[in-house]
């Protein structure tokens, strides 16, 4: 376990980079298991980019359910008949 | 022409994808008459192109790429404001540099940016930053839009906007930071943000 921590320190990230891997975490895109592990790490120590994280979670859930259009049935209908 | 198997797969995909093509339509155009007519364009050329999609897991960014090559096509012409053209070809290999993009921003901006208020995410609303993302230059709209809204993933925005992966991360970025300082500027105005912030960019721990 200690070691692991010990590991971690060794690796912790600061700020900048957290925030230059910040869109990439939130969109899924942090694909390396290691990095991820360092955001989190520094996510969880840091007041500041924790806080900016959780807000900009929030403010894509809101875009993405403003941005939540629905296809009126004369559009669908409409599409439907360009099969014809 | 193409078999019947393939156009009740077509129809059942149509079906399926009729409200993320809309709403990314409509985030293009902003006008519902011209959005439908877009996404009514666009199934109408998939359908004559349908047997040029080998790969039908591919689906979902073969007809968005087609839909957003006719608003560039047919659609953004129309557009009253100016299509903002990026200024250079190299773009995303000289400037994808988070500290130079934050030094050109203003004290108040950088302030703010390092200490977000937990109010003000809960203060904005969803049409705000629709409205923000509407304001970003083309470059940077396709991919926040694709991915922030519609939740493509990178490589199928990729494929939409006919760039790189790499192209789409560091679009996404830079994008997202515009529309950072978008939505902070009409936070101010609007009163959102009350206090001013330190003037220490990170205060870390």
């Amino acid at each position: 376990m200690s070691n692991k921590d010990d590991k971690t320190e060794a690796e912790e990230i600061d700020c900048i980079e957290a925030i230059n891997g910040l869109y990439q975490y939130l969109d899924g895109e942090m694909d390396d298991a290691e990095t991820k592990q360092r955001f989190e790490h520094h996510l969880a120590h840091c007041k500041t980019c924790y806080t900016r994280t959780e807000m900009e979670k929030l403010l894509t859930q809101r875009a993405r359910d403003a941005g939540n259009k629905k296809a009126s049935q004369a559009l669908r209908e409409r599409l439907q008949r360009v099969l014809d | 022409m193409a078999d019947e198997e393939t156009k009740s797969w077509f129809s059942e995909r149509i079906d399926e994808y009729a409200d993320p093509l809309y709403g990314y339509s409509f985030q293009l155009t902003r006008n519902r008459t011209d959005a439908e007519d877009l996404v009514a364009d666009a199934v109408s050329k998939a359908w004559s192109g349908v047997e040029s999609l080998k790969d039908r897991r591919k689906f979902r960014s073969w007809i968005f790429r087609i839909l957003h090559n006719c608003y560039v096509s047919n659609y953004r012409k129309k557009s009253v404001r100016p299509v903002e053209v990026s200024q250079n070809v190299a773009f995303d290999e000289i400037t994808d540099d988070l500290t130079n993009f934050l030094t050109e921003q203003s004290d108040e901006f950088l302030a703010w940016w390092g200490t977000p208020e937990r109010e003000f995410a809960n203060k904005v609303l969803g049409e705000d930053i629709l409205e923000a993302i509407e304001g970003l230059p083309d470059e940077f709209k396709g991919a926040v839009v694709l991915v922030t809204v519609e939740g493509l993933s990178y490589n199928e925005a990729a494929e939409v906007l006919e760039i790189s992966s790499g192209t789409v991360h560091s679009r996404m970025k830079r994008g997202r930071m515009l529309l950072q300082k978008a939505l902070w500027i009409h936070a101010t105005e609007a009163g959102l943000i009350t206090e001013t912030p330190p003037k220490e960019m990170h205060n870390e721990q």
